[in-house]
């Protein structure tokens, strides 16, 4: 009987154990950008904030940066906006390599938006950067030999991948710059020879969210607690 | 015959508890506990119905108000979730979950407010 009641009090005692839970909720995300959808857009050059970085570091050298945005942000473009994407000529030089006098350039983004037909022009900044975080790390240790604990230094090889993005959003009409923002991520992965173009990818990946989100709706999920008793 | 006293005592406890808590519908925790269960299913819509029960019932159970401002929050009511949010907080201004759950509904809706230029009532 005593089997029974011990059953009991744990059947009892259950729901008051609980008393929050943590629940997910997925929350729209509005376009930063009001537009109609299906606006003519025109994926312009970046500046490229790691040039000089670049000669120093061998391993950014193998990747191609501007192509390597453009493709990833066109195709993002086509896949889930309704935006149409307009071609812009291949020789295509920005006015200034200061982000600054970029974004005050209206004159250049009036005449490109004219030329093209584009009725949004999309600009800004890039930088990518691969940094080594190797060193040594202090550890916990538990001895096989007489269980007790000890603090040992281990030789950590570890790579992270830097990516911030400053986008400037033009009007193709008046040249005016409607909306400037910027985006970081930062990833880091064990082993010190981590592949750039994947730890790029990896960076771009997390900022797609918040990069389609300029142009249209999307969803963020959210955690709150409710109380269940 | 342990083992058969044993179960029927297991049983009625069992039938006890679960008649006891889904019967009494006019009171405000079996309101919370029938909402926070269909909202761990993501029927949100109900689950802001029984909140509101709950909180009409007990309009100073703090608990009652967060668990209505989530539901709300959930189904794109933002204005709505905002005053039950400052509610909660109000009737209980040291509970750390409500706490928690309204600066994160703050950052949310601040920002929301900020892209789309008004304190949306709605959606």
């Amino acid at each position: 009987m005593s089997a029974a009641l011990a059953l009991a009090a744990l059947f009892i005692a259950l729901p008051a154990l609980g008393g929050v839970a943590q629940v997910k909720l997925k929350l729209p995300l509005k376009p930063r950008l009001p537009l109609r959808g299906n606006e003519k857009i025109a994926l312009a050059p970046f500046i490229l904030a790691t040039e000089a970085e670049k000669a120093r570091d061998r391993r950014l050298q193998n990747v191609d940066l501007q192509a390597e945005f453009q493709r990833f942000l066109k195709k993002q473009i086509e896949k889930k906006t309704r935006l149409e994407v307009v071609e812009l000529p291949t020789d295509l030089k920005l006015p200034t390599q200061n982000l600054s006098e970029l974004g005050r350039s209206s004159e250049y983004w009036r005449a490109l938006g004219a030329q093209t037909g584009a009725e949004i022009v999309v600009s800004g900044s890039l930088e990518f950067r691969v940094e080594d975080r190797s060193g040594y790390k202090t550890e916990e240790y538990v001895s096989p030999i007489d269980g007790r604990t000890y603090y040992r230094q281990v030789y950590v090889e570890q790579t992270g991948f830097l990516f911030d993005i400053v986008f400037i959003v033009f009007d193709g009409h008046s040249g005016e710059k409607i909306l400037q923002d910027q985006f970081k991520d930062f990833r880091q992965t064990g082993g010190r020879r981590a592949d750039e173009l994947q730890g790029l990818f990896e960076n771009l990946f997390s900022l797609e969210n918040q990069i389609l989100n300029l142009f249209v709706a999307r969803d963020r999920e959210a955690e709150r607690y409710i109380f269940t008793d | 015959m342990g083992l058969k006293k044993s179960a029927l005592a297991l049983g009625l406890v069992v039938i006890t508890t679960a008649c006891g808590s889904y019967a009494r519908t006019d009171k405000a925790e079996t309101q919370i506990s029938f909402g926070s269960s269909v909202a761990r299913k993501g029927l949100w819509r109900e689950a802001a119905f029984r909140f509101q029960k709950a909180v009409e019932k007990e309009p100073q159970n703090a608990r009652a108000h967060n668990n209505l401002a989530v539901a709300l929050e959930a189904s794109g009511e933002f204005a709505r979730a905002l005053a039950e949010y400052k509610k909660a907080l109000e009737l209980d201004p040291n509970d750390s979950y409500i706490r928690r759950n309204y600066a994160r509904f703050a950052e949310f809706y601040t920002s929301y407010t900020r892209t789309t230029g008004k304190a949306a009532g709605g959606t």
